[in-house]
């Protein structure tokens, strides 16, 4: 045995799962591999326990994350996270973006958790006429990640906005799905008639979302593979009632031509492909893993596992790609807690992480950093937005603070982090000139007699840092806000005193501590001076390239220099962080919003806003002037 | 349907009945001529020289714990544990000791009631006030007239309807309607009267309607208050039943009886909501006549003879397969006959022998299903000595079985033999102390289910076998006009051979196989006391089972020695009632500690200890035809809030009233 193995005994394992303490691996040793953070495990529990559990083996520290449930350690991660369970018989897994998808067959859901934090960020519900869809598998390309459910039915969702947008019919009880080649294949496995199962593979294609053929195989195909040319299927064919027992096979489609080009004898149950090979278990073999040479259909090693280590079910396997590190789940014996075992390229076994979780059936690198905080109950919901599309500020003194950007972050993560901050009634701000937030409300604003929404800021006498409001409605009803975009009018743009139209460019600082210097589209210029009070960086961190650029109504210069002070002085109406919050002076009226050309758009209703730096200004006391928001409401919901 | 009876005379068939609740310190051997026909009145709940520990609840009992289903009266019975799915209709079967739904036998009026298909019977289809009392005989039973088919059986819960009691009069009848929380409402009548001479005759109809919309809690992020759907349950049961007496004191029952069911299956509740939509549709229907004959002094036989028809349709109308619903009919045939003979060798000894013999056929739709047949054939032989203090007790069990498929292969015949003993000595008899003994050793037969049901079935099964070893005692007397009775028996049971679903060689097939042994270490104790006199009558029952079930399938193996799911360490119950001429008050507390709700016993399985506190008031008006009595019950008075089959929220508080008129 190597030096530093752990050998785990089925009796260590016993008294692990009693009383688990966490395995400590060497940190950064061997646990390391190809600059992965670490692993997700996704155990489907046990049908109709609700115990599906996520489990994150962090590669920095060398353990899985764990907690406290006061009745024992637990290694579910979204459990610890999310304060309740991700459901029943949670059958895939796929990390896509900075994003987890699981499918929850049981459960009929899909989870979309944010990667970093194991947190859901939504919970959709399939279903078709009342009729449970059970998601069963999971691929993902162009921004779209596909589900096959057990209903015949395969559906796209969007990840931007979260919501699936199409369904589409395949064959019965699709029990997988691969992507290559800008076509998605789906094994029709009609595995709910026993008797009388499926036998076809459906090809479709992804730029029309419509299935172009489907390929006859063997009966009851499953498990569906993709090694960028080829495409795989294991068969299982017809249950035999005299063997007891299904006889498989594996074929291989040609993507150029759609057709079966091979069929191999092998009882393959599981399988992950490198390099043209593909480390497989079956059956019969006592939990072997084998290695197949995918163009001659040759075993090339009969036993991969070559220092004795014994997998007693192997649940689901995944080879690292480059470094060809093998990594099998076993199942034990499907009640208790399973384990991962991580293999060197020779077969040795380097580390293994017991009681892991229940039927781990799915393991999914991850090259994103994983934190996750304990759960500590429900968070009251504030206002009436639920969807932050874009978060775009300017360099400001509380850019890169509210909300906090933390490595790794990008415009996503930092959008999810406002719609937290927006709906727990926290502030966020848009930085200097320019900088802006575009949300979703959680249903249709009507524009009713009288005010319809409110924007809270932080404005208080003599400290009004005005944003510009814009609405619009989802009038191609596909849910994103790409439809025609109003502007609301306030005093300033009715009375002729706003400049239309203003562009501004920032360039980054070279130093962290630098000012961030402004070119107008006057040619004026400036700079957000970096203060002693703020030190961290001004500019937004998750920006790529050196310069950023915006276009925004720009309001008159509201600062003035009285007596040894600063006075920012608000403006009539019509502004967010214009005046103290108050349900007079934040409230917003739809019939305020124009056309381009300054007439009244007579809005029936919005869905969108978009909330934007109307300002100037930078002093040495309190700095650039930068518009914060809070909470977000819709006046009318109540009525409706 | 027409059966005549011309010759009637003594109803024996509750004889042996009768027999163990008089009490006579004697002998309960049968001794037909001696025993004069008697009420059954509610002063005893066991038999203190039963060589096993058994309890029995009457009506009083029934009254007392709020009983509306059977099931619900079990669990004040220690040593029986109740897996329950919750509300009306969702499925109740007793383990006794730790051996499994499968090895308890249920009879119906001392018939045996049998499913091929499940191996397992759902008391919560028995409404208490269709029932007389319900016994629960933990081992062998002292009756040596019992039937060949339940003396092979570990444990055997028995219901009796009673015998009208028409005194002079010509006919009587009772209208009953109770209604309470969730939409429940149950009304019955029941007529009984003579025909002719030698004739009794009762005819029953009782109706039964619930929603079944109980709240319950949906922990997680935020717990929501939600209701139970489609846990709805429909059934209207018609009894009748005709006792006749036909001469040389015999008697012959002949039974009726047809009960139909419609009913939501309520979901997992972490199910969405559009999973709730299967439903279930149940014939049972039967007909059942009992002879039992003393032929002399030293003779005695009973016959039983039965055709029962079991028709359960399952649909859900929202299966993802090829025709977007699944519905599966399935209809049980089963002819029964039995015959038993007693004979009296001297005072003190007797020997029994019967045979059974038993033709289950079960049809379901579908080419691909197998259709089974059993023809089984069950005899036991049977010894008894009766002294005044001492009863010791033998029986040899056989079976005997042949089975066909329509498709497929059957299984091979079973063949088995299996014996039970037992003591009871009245070791001080001035305070009524008995020592009892006890050793069983039964087995059941694999389901249709473990042999055929699709992949998992397997046909070269064999029978699950079951041993149970007891000791204890029993005290009980009466001072003062106080009845009381304590007992405590320690048992230690296994089970060998356990039939359960194990992966097969292909790991994606499960397989049903006889791998598990469970051990249980048991103790069982309990409590009752019963004023008799006077005008104010407390009554107190209390009992504790204390279970250790552990798996001891393979030493190497994470489960070995956890405990046996759905089975607590420690459970308890208590009923305290009082009877007096104002009203009659009553409480019941059934108490379960933590138990785990799979056999690996990890934190993730293990499922809180529970209790529920009921009570109830009824006073009884006496009327010109008979009584009137009107009762008010709060079930779980707290409300609290357990499950105890994982995922199947219990009912919280819940209101009954009833009315009950003699007419």
């Amino acid at each position: 045995m190597k030096k530093g193995l752990l050998k785990i005994t089925p009796i260590l394992l016993l008294t692990l799962a009693c009383d688990p303490e966490p395995i400590l691996l060497e940190p950064g040793q061997i646990i390391a591999d190809a600059g992965h953070t670490g692993v997700f495990v996704l155990s489907e529990g046990l049908f109709n326990q609700n115990n599906s559990t996520l489990s994150w083996i962090d590669f920095g520290t060398g353990k899985p994350d764990s907690w406290d449930t006061g009745n024992g350690l637990s290694y579910d991660s979204f459990e610890k996270v999310n304060g309740r369970r991700i459901g029943d018989t949670a059958n895939d897994m796929l990390l896509y973006g900075s994003k987890l998808y699981i499918a929850v067959s049981e459960s009929s859901t899909i989870e979309i958790l944010d990667a970093a934090s194991c947190s859901s960020l939504k919970q959709i519900s399939l279903s078709r006429d009342g009729k449970a869809s059970q998601p069963r598998r999971l691929a993902a390309s162009g921004g779209y990640v596909y589900v096959c459910c057990f209903d015949g039915t395969v559906t796209r969702i969007d990840t931007v906005t979260m919501m699936n947008d199409a369904t589409i019919q395949v064959g019965r009880n699709p029990d997988g799905i691969c992507c290559t080649g800008g076509k998605l294949y789906v094994s029709n496995s009609g595995g709910l008639d026993v008797d009388n199962p499926d036998n076809t593979v459906s090809v479709i294609s992804l730029s029309y979302f419509a299935e172009v053929k489907r390929i006859f195989v063997r009966s009851n195909p499953g498990n569906i593979y993709s090694d960028g040319d080829n495409v795989y299927v294991v068969s299982r064919g017809k249950f035999s009632y005299v063997t007891m027992d299904y006889d498989t096979r594996l074929h291989c489609i040609d993507t150029q031509t759609d057709e079966v080009t091979a069929t191999y004898d092998l009882p393959i149950l599981n399988m992950d492909i490198a390099d043209g090979k593909a480390w497989f278990y079956g059956y019969g073999a006592g939990g072997t893993i084998q290695v197949l040479d995918l163009a001659t259909g040759q075993i090339l090693d009969q036993d991969f596992i070559t220092d004795g280590t014994r997998v007693q079910c192997p649940y689901s396997i995944k080879v690292e790609p480059t470094t060809h590190k093998v990594y099998v789940c076993d199942a034990l014996d499907y009640v208790t807690p399973g384990s991962l075992y991580c293999f060197s390229p020779d077969g040795h076994l380097l580390y293994s992480v017991p009681g892991i979780g229940i039927n781990p059936n799915t393991i999914q690198f991850c090259d994103i950093n994983v934190k996750t905080t304990r759960y500590t109950g429900p968070p009251e919901i504030k206002g009436d937005i639920d969807r932050v599309f874009e978060y775009k500020p300017a360099p400001g003194q509380f850019v890169n603070l509210l909300p906090v950007y933390e490595q790794g972050d990008d415009s996503a993560s930092m959008a999810l982090k406002c719609l937290n901050a927006l709906q727990s009634g926290n502030m966020i701000t848009l930085g200097g000139f320019g900088g802006y937030i575009t949300a979703g409300f959680n249903a249709t604003v009507q524009n009713q007699d009288g005010p319809d929404f409110r924007i809270d800021g932080n404005a208080y006498n003599g400290n009004a840092e005005p944003g510009v409001v814009w609405v619009s409605s989802d009038a191609n009803g596909n849910g994103l806000p790409d439809d025609t975009w109003y502007e609301i009018w306030g005093s300033e743009q009715k009375e002729g005193r706003a400049t239309l139209g203003y562009a501004i460019t920032y360039s980054k600082p070279a130093a962290n501590d630098g000012n961030s210097e402004w070119t107008g589209s006057d040619s004026r210029t400036g700079s957000i001076l970096h203060n002693s009070f703020h030190s961290q960086p001004y500019y937004p961190q998750w920006y790529e390239g050196n310069s950023v650029s915006f276009t925004a109504t720009l309001l008159p210069d509201n600062v003035t220099y009285e007596n040894g002070i600063y006075v920012m002085s608000s403006f009539g109406y019509g502004y967010v962080d214009n005046l103290p919050n108050s349900p007079e002076n934040s409230q917003f009226d739809i019939d305020w919003a124009v056309n381009s050309d300054g007439t009244p758009a007579n809005l029936q209703s919005i869905d969108f806003i978009k909330i934007q730096n109307g300002v100037i200004g930078c002093n040495s006391t309190t700095g650039e002037l930068s518009t914060e928001v809070s909470t977000i409401y819709n006046l009318n919901s109540k009525t409706e | 349907m027409s059966f005549d009876v011309k010759y009637c005379l003594i109803a024996i068939c509750t004889l042996c009945f009768h027999l163990e609740t008089q009490g006579q310190v004697l002998s309960d051997t049968m001794r037909t001529k001696d025993i004069p026909q008697v009420t059954v009145t509610s002063d005893r709940t066991a038999n203190p020289r039963s060589v096993s520990t058994s309890k029995r609840a009457d009506a009083a009992l029934m009254q007392a714990t709020g009983s509306m289903q059977v099931s619900d009266v079990i669990k004040y019975f220690s040593g029986a544990t109740v897996k329950d799915y919750g509300g009306v209709g969702g499925l109740k079967t007793v383990s006794v000791r730790g051996l499994g739904a499968s090895h308890t036998a249920v009879a119906y009026d001392g018939v045996i009631i049998t499913d091929n298909q499940t191996g397992q019977i759902d008391l919560g289809k028995f409404s208490s006030s269709q029932t007389e009392s319900v016994r629960m005989v933990s081992g062998p039973d002292n009756d040596l007239l019992q039937p060949a088919a339940l003396a092979a059986q570990a444990a055997v819960i028995s219901l009796s309807t009673g015998r009208p009691d028409l005194g002079d009069a010509k006919a009587k009848g009772n209208l009953q309607l109770k209604g309470g929380s969730f939409g429940t409402i149950s009304p019955q009548v029941t007529a009984q009267f003579k025909a002719g001479k030698r004739n009794t005759a009762s005819l029953q109809a009782e109706w039964l309607e619930t929603q079944g919309n109980y709240p319950y809690i949906q922990e997680g992020a935020g717990s929501r208050k939600m209701y139970r759907e489609n846990s709805d349950v429909k059934r209207l049961r018609l009894e009748s039943a005709l006792f006749s007496d036909i001469g040389c004191n015999s008697s012959l029952t002949t039974r009726i009886y047809w009960c139909q069911t419609g009913q939501g299956l309520p979901a997992n509740i972490y199910y969405n909501d559009y999973a709730a939509r299967e439903r279930l549709g149940n014939n049972y229907s039967f007909i059942q006549s009992t002879l039992a004959s003393p032929v002399n002094d030293r003779l005695t036989l009973r016959f039983s003879a039965k055709y029962s028809i079991n028709y359960t349709n399952y649909v859900d109308p929202k299966s993802n397969n090829a025709q977007g619903f699944t519905e599966n009919h399935y209809t049980e045939r089963e002819g029964y006959l039995s015959g038993v003979t007693l004979y009296r060798l001297t005072d003190k000894l007797s020997a029994s022998a019967g045979i059974d013999f038993r033709y289950s056929k079960l049809a379901s739709l579908g080419d691909e299903s197998p259709r089974p047949t059993r023809y089984t054939v069950n005899s036991t032989a049977a010894i008894k000595y009766a002294s005044e203090r001492l009863t010791l007790t033998g029986r040899l069990n056989h079976v005997i079985t042949k089975e066909k498929v329509v498709i497929r292969q059957a299984a091979e015949s079973y063949n088995h033999l299996s014996p039970t003993a037992g003591l009871n000595w009245l070791a001080w008899p001035a305070a009524g102390l008995h020592v009892r003994a006890s050793f069983s050793n039964t087995f059941r037969l694999p389901t249709f289910n473990d042999l055929y049901f699709e992949q998992i079935g397997r046909r070269d099964l064999r029978p699950e076998r079951a041993s149970v070893a007891s000791a204890g005692i029993v005290i009980e007397n009466q001072a003062d006009g106080l009845f009381y009775s304590v007992y405590a028996d320690a048992y230690d049971s296994n089970v060998k051979d356990r039939i359960m679903a194990v992966p097969g060689k292909n790991t994606a097939v499960w397989m049903m196989k006889n791998i598990g042994l469970v051990t249980t270490h048991g103790f069982e104790t309990g409590l009752e006391m019963r004023g008799a006199e006077g005008r104010v009558r407390p009554a107190l029952q209390v009992s504790y089972t204390y279970q250790r079930s552990m798996d001891k399938t393979d030493s190497g193996s994470t489960t070995w020695n956890h405990q046996l799911p759905y089975t607590p360490r420690h459970s308890a119950s208590a009923v305290a009632w009082i009877e007096n001429n104002i009203v009659n008050a009553s409480c019941n507390l059934i108490y379960s500690g933590v138990y785990y709700c799979n056999a690996y016993n990890g934190p993730q399985y293990r499922m809180p200890s529970y209790y529920e506190l009921g009570c109830s008031l009824w006073r009884s008006f006496a009327l010109d035809t008979g009584n009137l009595i009107l009762k008010a019950e709060c079930i779980n008075i707290t409300d609290s809030r357990y499950e105890l089959v994982r995922n199947y929220p219990m009912p919280g508080r819940q209101l009954r009233i009833s009315i009950s008129i003699d007419l």
